[in-house]
């Protein structure tokens, strides 16, 4: 019944990338889409027409995350060459970097308020950086974790980070405290759930766990798919009633979310999927592989 | 002075000083009388009246903006009288071109605007000139052609202006522009100013319609050119005589510098025609380089002119003059005198030698090679299917192979028969199965690409086959070696793309693996790796196995090491370091088996070794491999696993995402320890009580933020104490701290300070040192009565995680009474406490007897803690809340326990302190027995509960808490907040009623 729902049919293929497609994201409000990947650009699209909008170049080396501002007035990445990018969408100007990360930055995320950008690196640490002011220092640094930071989730009041070390670790800014939960898995992405009471954590076992925040209880385990050695991200449907994974051999799972039974599985790409983003409203999705190509899927 | 004076004899008179007469006067007397006017003019200088010099400045000759001979004053100039411009500011001022230009200048714009013959360059108007100075000379001398020449025979040489200017200066043809001596060009330069002020006096005056202005000035300087008129005049024009013969542009001329060389060249010329003209001609290059020897060590630099000092007074005279110097500037001529040489080597090459008439050098001719009668000039490859191939030079791409298994089987074995067979097997299957919805894949249906894919893969492997047979063939040419096959010699492994370091994510796994596979293959292929293949001592646990041969070849390899990997990431420290040690000894056992049966096959000897050192690690594997299944239970039991940090946000980061600062006015909090320790020690809780971490870690946390907040609560009590009666003194909440910790210094200080202020102090403060000694002990003594073992010197105190205890038991009905007790309690204690007050020493007598006597005082203590907490103010984790929050509440604590210890006389007021240490103690463990549902929520609240009290504390009492650290600004505030405390004091229980109601406005 749900299965109808799911977002299985693909409607456009977007092709441009050059090379692996490392992360396909959509804005906020669902309308675009940004990729990037090793061939060092970020690519904005128009997923639901399937266009190609605009290129970003600056980047040294791969960009491996980018995320959009809620106005969509500037973006943020990362990547290989250990900056933080600021650009502006319209010119395609970088207008800032931060520099700081001794290593690759694996993810950046933007607050709410587009204030400040937060990234995780390599360096098994959280930096965070001002946007408002000119400086290029990062206004915190935060170095708990013990091995590559991978994911991160910003929510108003908290930092959630992932790391290799086996840790989803939640900074609450308001309180002042770290919460540490230890999977015991590398951990590869996190996703909040849309209530935000949920992190969905994709380990290297090929699970993928889905942690209550407040207790700190696993409330539930969802295998099937292959992720042993990629950074395969996962993340809930829209609605919250499914989990939605890519696998290293091409295809999508589905998961009911509370039975943890597989409801869909579908080849999507033809080699590992690198990135599943879901739309915040819609029941649509992309997906994005190393086969440079990043996917729309729709109901 | 005046008496030695006395004593000279003056003869004669004395050469009178003429003050009067100037140096400078006589000179100029002097030069008036006309000695200096022998001086050639530019060495004269000018002067005035007075002698003194009338030019002088930075440019000699010039003139000078000094101050006696051109302006008025000594700032340089004639002082004016201040003119405000306030009436007639603004006033736009129309400049225009004569404002700056000099009279003559002005003189020339008003004039007509024309060509002027100093500006004709082409020398129209000089050669017309220059006419009627021919004619004019023709005239006065003898000719040979009697009669007026007419003009087309004799033409006047026409000169440019710079020409005419360079000769009026003294220029002559044939010599550098630039004199060697300085005074010559001085007097080249005076010479030219001359010339040309003359010159253009005389355009001036050569135009009829001449201003006015410079009309009396001409008559005298018109007879200057006149006079230089006969020195030009009787020179024949050098350009007459040198026509143009080079390839060079007009006008240039290569010698320019160098003028030696032009004789040099036209001697050269001249050479072949005539011989005789050589004398004149050396004569004249002599004439025309003034300075023409130099000396020849000596060079010139690039900068110098040729001076006099640079001849070469001892030269001969010819020795350089003879060295021939090619001429660059005719590349022609040599080439042309070549192959005149090439010309004359057939007749005779040297003097002396002949040209041989019968060479023996031949060109050796081959004749070509004869074609085969049976060949065909068209050529045939060895196999047809090689021709297919040209064309796919690009290989498809790397398609996953279709789900269908059957299809995927069918394209496959297709590929290879097509590959094998050529393309005319495809185009026949295609034919005949073409409805055949299998075969669509030959159709560019489902799974074309995997085929196209398949198919290129297979010819790729037949062409190599190919080739390797071909190469097989060629007996002589060396088997070409690619890196694979000699890998393969080598016993290198290829580089897997299979990633199964799967402890991190997908990059750095990449990088894990690759030094993996990098250490794999940089090894040796030996035998080596054969036998730990086969030796597999750990063949009931995959998993163990595996990290045994990762061990081995981390043992025997070195090289790169990627960190433990997922399967041992699991494992406890102790684990691994014991497995570690296991496995050392089965590599030990299993080499010494090696090195001593070299021979026997590996399987069997590590069968041998087995039955010998068996023992020696079975059991330990066996041990192990259980201690795994036990690490397996825990890693699912055990995870996810909760802690908690305090992490303290950067002021500006709590900014930017428009929070407040938890930390607003806090000192910078202390490093977090994050030791082996702390974790080694905690580890065991939490993995029997994985829900209790959280509250144990919150609790740790908690009491840290605590401890600023007692401290001012000490601090206050001590207040109370001073003033009352010193009933009691409030230990900070950290027990171990105050035991341990440097914080006794800071007691130390403010108690010798107290003794200063106050001699009741000074009980308090041997109190409070006693204090501390007594709750060491009595720490111990607790600890071995609670089982645990209390480290020296280890924060184990600190840590609140200790295990749910006997206390657990203590009976709750024994509540009832005590809250009756504490009910009297309060009312008794002044009286109670009182009593002590005068005797300080036997109450210090007292505390040395109560500590033998500690034995007992836990459980009372316990008891006490459960008394007070659910008599005083209801139910569990809220009461604990409020006793957090209100240190009054622990002062009614300890009325209470007074009021138990009026009974037993034995027990003092100290130990009744340390007993409320036990009390918050027992509260912590109370808190950490709540139920873990509660926990979560509990603690929410409890943060709420602690920012609004942080907050009101701040608020409440001197705003920063940085000044609660601080140990004078503690004194002054007690002093000075001392009365109403005192007042406070008093009225227990409405201070009480007063809390709860401002809870209840709060909730």
């Amino acid at each position: 019944m749900t299965d109808v729902q799911l977002p299985k049919q693909k409607v456009h293929v977007l092709e441009g990338h050059a090379g692996a497609v490392l992360a396909a994201r959509f804005n906020s409000n669902g309308e675009y889409a940004l990729s990037c990947g090793k061939d060092r650009t970020i690519r904005l699209w128009n997923p639901h027409r399937g266009i190609h909008i605009k290129t970003y170049k600056a980047h040294g080396r791969e960009v491996r995350d980018v995320h959009v501002t809620q106005d969509n007035s500037k973006l943020c990445s990362c990547g290989g060459d250990r900056q933080v990018f600021y650009w502006d969408v319209s010119t395609g100007h970088v207008i800032r970097k931060f520099r700081g990360h001794d290593s690759e930055v694996n993810a950046v995320k933007f607050n709410e308020y587009s204030s400040v950008v937060v990234s995780a690196g390599y360096d098994k640490s959280l930096r965070v950086w001002d946007c408002r002011s000119r400086s290029t220092e990062s206004i915190q640094i935060i170095d708990t974790f013990l091995d590559s930071v991978m994911s991160i989730c910003l929510t108003k009041t908290e930092i959630i980070a992932g790391s290799v070390d086996g840790t989803v670790r939640t900074f609450d800014i308001r309180v002042g405290r770290e919460i540490s939960d230890n999977f015991g898995q590398p951990v590869n992405c996190i996703s909040l759930s849309n209530d935000g009471n949920c992190i969905l954590a994709s380990c290297l076992d090929s699970t993928l766990r889905l942690l209550d925040r407040s207790s700190g209880e696993l409330l539930q385990e969802y295998k099937g798919h292959i992720c042993k050695s990629f950074k395969t991200d996962c993340c809930l449907t829209n609605s919250d009633a499914h989990v939605a994974g890519g696998s290293e051999d091409g295809y999508i799972y589905f998961w009911d979310l509370v039975d943890a039974s597989v409801v869909s599985s579908f080849r999507a790409h033809d080699l590992v999927v690198t990135s599943v983003s879901y739309h915040p409203k819609e029941s649509c999705m992309i997906t994005s592989s190393v086969d440079s190509t990043v996917r729309v899927w729709k109901a | 002075m005046d008496s030695d004076e006395e004593d000279f004899v003056f003869y004669g008179t004395p050469i009178e000083r003429e003050e009067d007469v100037s140096s400078r006067k006589k000179k100029a007397v002097a030069e008036a009388s006309g000695q200096l006017r022998t001086l050639p003019a530019w060495k004269q200088e000018v002067t005035d009246e007075e002698g003194r010099r009338r030019f002088h400045g930075a440019f000699t000759g010039g003139f000078s903006a000094g101050y006696y001979n051109t302006v008025g004053s000594k700032e340089g100039w004639t002082p004016q009288t201040f003119t405000s411009s306030r009436k007639n500011r603004a006033e736009v001022k129309q400049q225009s071109l004569f404002n700056f230009l000099d009279d003559d200048e002005k003189a020339e714009m008003e004039g007509r605007v024309g060509t002027s013959m100093q500006y004709d360059t082409f020398g129209f108007t000089s050669a017309e000139l220059a006419r009627k100075q021919a004619e004019k000379e023709q005239k006065q001398r003898p000719s040979a052609i009697p009669g007026p020449v007419p003009d087309e025979v004799v033409l006047p040489v026409t000169e440019s202006i710079g020409l005419t200017l360079l000769q009026k200066m003294g220029w002559r043809h044939g010599r550098s522009i630039k004199s060697s001596h300085t005074d010559s060009l001085y007097n080249a330069k005076r010479e030219a100013r001359k010339a040309f002020l003359a010159f253009s006096f005389a355009d001036v005056d050569a135009q009829p319609l001449g201003s006015g202005l410079v009309e009396d000035a001409t008559d005298n300087i018109v007879d200057l050119p006149t006079d230089d008129g006969s020195q030009f005049s009787k020179k024949t024009p050098v350009y007459m005589l040198n026509p143009k013969q080079d390839l060079h542009g007009l006008g240039y001329d290569p010698y320019k510098n160098a003028p030696e060389f032009r004789e040099k060249k036209r001697s050269r010329l001249s050479e072949s025609t005539q011989m005789g003209h050589q004398d004149r001609v050396l004569k004249d290059s002599l004439f025309g380089f003034k300075s023409g020897r130099v000396a020849p060590g000596f060079g010139v630099g690039a900068l110098e002119d040729l001076d006099v000092e640079d001849e070469d007074v001892y030269a001969s005279g010819y020795d350089f003059e003879e060295t021939y110097v090619e001429d660059v500037e005719e590349p022609s001529r040599p080439k042309v005198e070549n192959l005149k040489m090439l010309d004359r080597k057939a007749h005779d090459v040297l003097p002396g030698f002949s040209a041989a008439t019968k060479s023996d050098f031949q060109l050796e001719r081959f004749d070509p090679p004869v074609i085969p009668q049976n060949f065909v000039p068209h050529h045939k490859f060895a196999a047809p299917l090689e021709s297919d191939n040209m064309a796919p030079n690009l290989p498809p791409h790397v398609v996953p192979p279709p789900g269908d298994n059957n299809l995927k089987i069918l394209i496959e074995g297709l590929a290879t028969l097509v590959a094998r067979s050529g393309k005319l097997l495809e185009d026949l299957s295609r034919e005949k199965n073409q409805f055949n919805p299998l075969f669509g894949f030959l159709n560019g249906g489902e799974g074309h690409e995997y085929y196209a894919r398949k198919l290129w893969e297979e010819r790729q492997k037949r062409n190599d086959q190919g080739k390797q047979q071909l190469d097989a063939k060629m007996p002589r040419k060396v088997q070409k070696m690619t890196a694979e096959s000699r890998g393969q010699i080598l016993g290198e492994k290829p580089i897997e793309r299979s990633l199964r370091a799967a402890n991190s994510s997908g990059i750095s796994a990449d990088a894990i693996s690759l030094s993996s596979n990098l250490s794999d293959t940089f090894t040796k292929p030996a035998s080596r790796n054969e036998l730990l293949e086969s030796a597999k001592p750990f063949q009931d646990d995959p998993a163990k196995q595996e990290r045994f041969e990762q061990f081995l070849k981390e043992k025997y390899h070195g090289g790169l090491r990627p960190k433990d990997g997922s399967g041992a990431s699991n494992m406890s420290e102790a684990a691994r370091a014991r497995e570690r040690l296991e496995f050392e000894s089965v590599a030990n056992t299993i080499n010494k088996g090696k090195l001593g049966k070299e021979s026997i096959p590996p399987n069997e000897l590590f069968s041998s070794t087995l039955a010998t050192a068996g023992l020696q690690f079975t059991p330990g594997a066996a041990e192990l491999a259980k201690f795994g299944q036990d690490d397996g239970i825990a890693t699912t039991s055990m995870y996810p696993k909760r802690e908690e940090f305090q992490w303290r946000p950067s002021p500006i980061l709590c900014k930017r995402f428009d929070l407040i600062d938890p930390y607003m006015g806090k000192p910078p909090p202390p490093p977090r320890a994050r030791g082996k320790l702390d974790s080694l020690i905690f580890l065991p809780d939490s993995v029997k009580a994985p829900k209790l971490e959280d509250d144990v870690s919150g609790d740790r946390r908690h009491s840290r933020q605590e401890g600023h907040i007692e401290e001012g609560k000490e601090m206050v009590d001590q207040e109370i104490e001073v003033d009352a009666e010193p009933e009691n003194i409030e230990r900070p909440v950290d027990l171990y701290k105050a035991i341990f910790s440097d914080d006794s210094d800071d007691e130390a200080e403010t108690s010798n300070q107290n003794v200063a202020e106050d001699p009741q102090k000074k009980v308090e403060a041997v109190n409070t040192t006693l204090n501390r000694l007594i709750a060491g002990d009595f720490l111990e003594s607790l600890g071995k009565e609670l089982g645990l073992e209390v480290p020296t010197n280890m924060p184990c105190l600190e840590n609140k995680t200790s295990n749910p205890a006997k206390k657990d038991t203590v009976p709750i009905d024994l509540t009832e009474k005590n809250i009756n007790q504490s009910a009297n309690g309060t009312s008794s204690t002044s009286d109670a406490v009182g009593a002590d007050l005068p005797d300080p020493v036997l109450a210090v007598g007292n505390n040395n007897q109560n500590i033998s006597r500690e034995g007992r005082s836990p459980r009372e203590g316990t008891i006490d803690i459960n008394s007070r907490k659910n008599g005083g103010r209801g139910t569990g984790t809220e009461s604990y809340r409020d006793d957090v929050k209100k240190n009054r509440f622990e002062t009614e604590a300890q009325t209470h326990i007074h009021a138990k210890a009026k009974g037993d006389q034995h027990r003092s007021k100290n130990i009744s302190s340390s007993d409320d240490e036990i009390d918050r103690k027992g509260r912590r463990r109370h808190r950490s027995r709540s139920p873990a549902g509660d926990a979560s929520s509990d603690s929410s609240e409890d943060y709420k509960d602690r920012r609004s009290r942080s907050r009101k504390k701040r608020s409440s009492q001197e705003k920063s808490s940085s000044k609660r650290h601080s140990k004078h600004p503690k004194h002054r505030r007690r002093d000075s907040r001392s009365p109403s405390r005192h007042s406070r004091h008093g009225s227990e229980k409405e201070r009480r009623e007063a809390k709860r109601e401002k809870r209840k406005y709060k909730d």
